[in-house]
């Protein structure tokens, strides 16, 4: 963290915060890990997905992702699982600027940030190394899909802010204090941004060949595969996968393995593609809503509001 | 198969034989695909001589007009109203404001006005049709002018290029130095009509 200080504003301190100990986990020698939280959905079922497009006015298309905490103990102050929660916006298409060198294509920039506050270990105000190795990843996963043809001369720019980040560990274990985990939180954020910048790109009207959708799959110490790991949840992740898919064309535009695979890695992208289907289930729900939701406007003529629906991935 | 009335991005809308792609729609595996999240209408041919299978496009909801459809570029071909912005030995600098759907031969109700406006210039030799080594830009447009005109190419990194090099092409609208509207009298001369007094312009002819 000391290569990226920012001298210009107050920063706040470098390491990471701590939930307070409490007597009775320093008494009782195994009553710290029966907080531990445990999986209780089945290994193919993914976690529930809030997600709404158009939140900023102001931008073309914008989109708000949001996979909520399991319900938090009574008995501890540590949070059980991490959520996450992505904002995505899109500016553009909009002409280059002046020194830009011509394209015959759509210029796509991706810009991922976490926000200072998102995980447990602080964020500096300066894009780091992980986040620009977000970005480029998530702009792999959008080059695919995206019909740059169509936008000559033209930009487009996708802001993703992550608001509350996928965490690598249970909060609980002291290790995951220092900051260097699995790193295996990183592939939910991702898959996290894809879905979301998706979304996005669909409000704001950008011709795509289909709709690309994030998953993950991991493989735990026992050899079981998951789908839609929540780390906290599994101590034992021997390997993982992230993957940006197009579902109806039965397409793979990313693909981000991290881990111990073993001798076969296909079962594990292909437990990851199952995974990404069901955040293409949420995205095509949530669109089709949206949509007949602003043609009853305008053919009414007066707003009606939008209510929530509980969706499960 | 029936058409569904909504789509999202890689809906089989139908097979390329039996549609032809319009506006949101690509072709994939010789089948008409959507390409962004709309309503589906299908509508016969624009030139029936050329082919006959009806053309489907795809409208993004909430679009009651094309009037606030900040999404449209500037094509080849496509008429402009442009608004000039600089004048130079060579050429003039424009910037365009409304832009005429492709399909349309002019500027009509339906034309869309761009949400940015985009770069474009008018070299001299594309001012006007005849006598080219004549022009000068100076006399033909004032900065300020509101012109018609055509996109001949997409232009390098600076801007698109334009031309008035027709009848119908030209200044549409000029203001003299007081602000004042100035009428056109001949196709190269405009007049205030209080003061009497003429400047020159490349006039666009009116319908």
């Amino acid at each position: 963290m000391a290569a990226n200080t920012d001298r210009r504003r107050i920063n706040a301190p470098s390491g990471g915060t701590s939930a307070p100990v409490f007597a009775k986990t320093v008494l009782e020698s195994g009553y710290l890990q029966s907080l531990r939280p445990n999986r209780t959905r089945g290994p193919n079922e993914l976690r529930k997905t809030f997600l709404q497009t158009g939140i900023v006015p102001s931008a073309s298309g914008s989109a708000y992702l949001e996979v909520p905490t399991a319900s938090s103990s009574q008995s501890t102050l540590i949070p059980p699982t991490s959520s996450l929660k992505i904002a995505a916006s899109i500016q553009g298409p909009k002409p280059l600027p002046r020194s830009a060198p011509f394209s015959p294509t759509l210029v796509l920039t991706t810009t991922v940030k976490f926000a200072p506050f998102a995980t447990r270990h602080r964020r500096g105000y300066i894009r780091d190394s992980a986040e620009r190795d977000l970005g480029v990843h998530l702009e792999t996963a959008l080059r695919g899909v995206i019909i740059g043809e169509r936008w000559p001369k033209s930009g487009v720019e996708v802001v993703i802010t992550i608001l509350e980040g996928d965490e690598d560990a249970w909060w609980g274990d002291s290790g995951a204090e220092g900051g260097a985990g699995s790193g295996f939180g990183l592939l939910n954020v991702l898959a996290g941004c894809i879905t979301v910048a998706s979304a996005a790109i669909m409000d704001a009207g950008i011709d795509c060949v289909d709709m690309v959708a994030g998953g993950v799959a991991a493989v735990t110490g026992d050899g079981q595969k998951v789908l839609d790991p929540c780390p906290a949840e599994h101590q034992d992740l021997v390997a993982a996968c992230a993957v940006g898919y197009l579902a109806s064309r039965d397409e793979i535009t990313e693909i981000w393995l991290k881990g111990d695979v073993g001798a076969d890695p296909d079962e594990l992208i292909e437990g990851a593609t199952h995974a990404a289907l069901g955040s293409v289930s949420v995205l095509r729900e949530v669109l089709l809503e949206n949509m007949e939701a602003k043609m009853n406007i305008t053919k009414e003529g007066s707003k009606r509001k939008l209510e929530d629906v509980e969706m499960t991935g | 198969m029936a058409l569904p009335t909504l789509a999202l991005p890689g809906t089989l809308l139908g097979p390329a034989s039996k549609y032809a792609p319009g506006p949101g729609t690509h072709i994939h595996d010789s089948s008409v695909y959507a390409s962004i999240a709309g309503t589906v209408a299908s509508s016969p041919s624009l030139n029936p001589t050329t082919t006959r299978l009806p053309l489907l496009s795809i409208s993004r909801p909430g679009e009651a007009g094309a009037s606030d459809n900040g999404n449209i570029l500037p094509e080849v071909d496509s008429q402009v109203l442009a608004r000039v912005t600089r004048l130079g030995a060579r050429f003039a600098s424009a910037e365009i404001l409304v832009i005429a759907p492709s399909a349309a031969t002019s500027i009509s109700s339906d034309a869309a006005v761009c949400s940015t406006p985009f770069a474009a210039q008018i070299r001299r030799e594309d001012i006007r049709a005849t006598e080219k080594d004549k022009v000068t830009v100076q006399d033909s447009f004032r900065v300020g002018d509101l012109i018609r005109a055509v996109v001949i190419s997409l232009g390098d990194q600076g801007g698109y290029y334009l031309s008035t090099a027709k009848n119908e092409l030209g200044v549409v609208v000029a203001r003299g130095e007081g602000g004042e509207v100035l009428v056109p009298v001949s196709w190269r001369e405009v007049k205030d009509l209080r003061t009497g007094r003429g400047e020159a312009r490349k006039v666009a002819k009116p319908f």
